[in-house]
């Protein structure tokens, strides 16, 4: 098994995917994290970032789709299509693969209920999207575990990369959680900002 | 706010006899000189409360008098009536009397002065809403609620209510009586408005809406309820009928409340005369006190030079084309040796921080606005403070989930086309101030926690 052949083909297109997959799943937590806190890229207003959040979230459906699919049809393991999404239900890797297949669940989720946000209700929504913090952790460990060239080389650069990146995400969430101003001194702070020196002192 | 009431005085005190369209003003206070009513007393002035005999029964008599509310937005009250009376389940009355605004003190004189004339009108409001209960929401002060809840025992001891009556206290805060944040507190969260606007009736909880009037239009509707349309309109104009209470700021520092009847000219309301006094110098005046400009609408009002207020009435018809709007009638008439800018940046300065910090371009833009106001009020501003000012003005408007921003802008370009001179003469390092005291009543603190909003 050194080069693509015909028969190994849909074998390397479904673990290309899957990496694909997880590195824009990494990027959507992240752009999640951002629209959370009101964060901002450099030269996109606010808004886009949420655009990018839902955009690059559909794009990473997309791949995964592919992923699932290609890991399927594959003829090298026989993954029957119930294994996919009903956890350790697979003849192969049954653990491996019940962490992606819990995954795949918890995203479908994920994109069903914001679909249906308005029909849900805001609330709801927010408590079921918190999910999206037990989803990403599982698709990393479903790549670790279920492939052997994430143990090294490019793919598991690929991975620490990804973690790396999270962590960092989300350590920034919690300290920009953590500096929150209140709703109640928001416009003093910004006035107190705003007013030069002698305008303070005269209490203007 | 403070536990101290204005107590009024007749509208021919400041300013001519504007009673004199009929109709027998005062309507709603008692005449000058008598003291507040009792139930014993408003019974006898006013006879029995009439109630109109089922739900949605009153909205016809009240759409022929063309009430409108007078908590500012001056909406028609049928159509509010009738939304309630469409609404499943019945939505629970609410009168309000939170009366944020700091130069407002109608609302306070008249639940002082005749709070039964207010009851009545919230047991009509029930009725016409099929309400299971009514609330009465408070602005803070002691008096007023022991007041209020001794007056609610005494109808209760008659049995003259149909409904219950809580009292509801609202923080002191500009946007507690906000239609959406009066829903909010009366839900037992925090009086804050809401993200989004909610449509028709506000909400309390997800199968529970209310039918809220300002309390000085609940006492019309108890009015309208005994004597008719016809007898309502005898005050007022054909567009605009009936009368309304107003919160005069005369220039020599005094404040009243007075009754007048909608579209009198804020001439005599003001008792404003052409002239200075003393010398044959062009201007306006207030007996002797000079007046340079006139703001009307409040807080979230316009400020008009003197001399073309001198020549409108107080009426919405004349005033909308302005700009400007009769709002919950508070009229302050800024005398001379006072500026304008300095007073307007303190205002600026207070409705920026009574933001309730949840829409960016409220918590973000007012706050900009009030420093460069603050910086325009000082010594030679640099001029493109005024190019600032419009530009913000223009990125706040029509964006916050309530009307805060779009009122406070409004507010504050208004001083910026009334007090163009001054401004001149701030770039050329003068001022016309000579007096530095504050003419405009603030409240002293900002909030500083979540909590002050609860």
């Amino acid at each position: 098994m050194t080069g693509i052949t015909h028969g190994t083909a849909l074998w390397y297109a479904s673990r290309a995917t899957g990496v694909v997959t997880l590195v824009l799943l990494t990027a959507v937590v992240i752009l999640g994290i951002l629209v959370n806190r009101r964060g901002r890229l450099p030269g996109l207003p606010g808004f886009a970032v949420t655009g990018l959040h839902r955009n690059v979230s559909l794009l990473a459906v997309a791949f995964l789709a592919v992923h699932v699919a290609t890991a399927i049809a594959d003829p090298y393991v026989t993954i029957g299509l119930a294994a996919t999404v009903l956890p350790f239900a697979a003849a192969y890797k049954p653990f491996w693969l019940g962490l992606g297949a819990i995954s795949l669940d918890l995203i479908a989720a994920l994109v069903v209920t914001s679909l249906a946000r308005g029909l849900i209700g805001r609330r709801t929504w927010r408590g079921i999207h918190w999910l999206a913090y037990a989803c990403w952790p599982l698709a990393v460990v479903h790549s670790l575990g279920s492939s052997a060239d994430a143990r090294g080389g490019a793919v598991l650069g690929v991975l620490v990369a990804c973690v790396l990146a999270t962590a960092a995400a989300l350590a920034w969430r919690l300290s920009a959680a953590a500096r929150q101003i209140p709703r109640a001194r928001r416009a003093a702070v910004t006035l107190h900002r705003m007013s030069p020196s002698p305008a303070r002192k005269a209490g203007l | 706010m403070p536990d101290t009431l204005t107590i009024p005085s007749s509208p021919a005190q400041p300013g001519g006899s504007p009673a004199a369209g009929g109709g027998g003003l005062p309507r709603l206070l008692p005449p000058a000189g008598a003291a507040p009513a009792d139930l014993r007393a408003h019974l006898a002035r006013h006879g029995a409360l009439r109630y109109a005999g089922g739900r949605g029964r009153l909205t016809g008599e009240v759409a022929a008098a063309g009430l409108t509310g007078r908590g500012g937005a001056a909406f028609p009250v049928a159509r509010k009536l009738a939304a309630a009376a469409g609404a499943r389940p019945a939505p629970v009355a609410v009168g309000n009397g939170a009366e944020g605004e700091p130069a407002s003190s109608k609302d306070a004189s008249l639940l002082w002065l005749s709070p039964h004339l207010v009851l009545d009108g919230l047991q009509l409001a029930a009725e016409a809403a099929g309400a299971p209960s009514a609330v009465l929401y408070l602005r803070p002060g002691q008096r007023l609620h022991a007041r209020l809840a001794q007056a609610i025992a005494e109808r209760a001891a008659a049995g003259i209510d149909a409904v219950g009556v809580a009292l509801v206290r609202a923080p002191d805060r500009f946007l507690a009586g906000e239609e959406s944040a009066l829903a909010s507190r009366l839900a037992g969260r925090p009086a804050l408005p809401a993200y989004r606007p909610a449509r028709g009736l506000p909400r309390l909880a997800p199968a529970r809406s209310a039918l809220v009037q300002n309390v000085e239009t609940l006492a019309h509707l108890a009015l309208i309820a005994r004597h008719g349309a016809g007898w309502f309109r005898q005050a007022g104009t054909a567009a605009e009928p009936g009368s309304m209470l107003v919160t005069l700021h005369l220039p020599d520092g005094h404040t009243t409340v007075a009754e007048v009847p909608l579209g009198i000219a804020l001439a005599d309301l003001l008792g404003l005369a052409a002239g200075q006094p003393g010398s044959g110098e062009p201007g306006v005046s207030c007996g002797p006190v000079p007046v340079q400009a006139v703001l009307v609408g409040g807080y979230h009002g316009t400020w008009l030079p003197a001399a073309q207020a001198a020549r409108l009435p107080l009426a919405n018809a004349m005033l909308r084309p302005l700009g400007a709007a009769v709002g919950a009638g508070v009229v302050a008439a800024l005398p001379a040796g006072r500026c304008g800018l300095a007073e307007t940046a303190r205002v600026a300065r207070y409705l920026a921080l009574e933001s309730a910090g949840q829409c960016g371009p409220c918590f973000n833009g007012l706050p900009r606005i009030a420093a460069a106001l603050g910086h325009l009020a000082g010594s030679r501003p640099d001029r493109r403070a005024v190019t600032d000012l419009e530009r913000w003005a223009g990125l706040v408007t029509g964006r916050g989930a309530c009307h805060h921003p779009d009122g406070s802008v409004r507010f504050v370009r208004s001083a910026l086309r009334a007090f163009a001179a001054e401004i001149g003469l701030h770039e050329a390092g003068r001022c016309s101030g000579t007096d530095p005291r504050p003419f405009l009543p603030l409240p002293a603190d900002p909030p500083s926690s979540d909590a002050d909003w609860s």
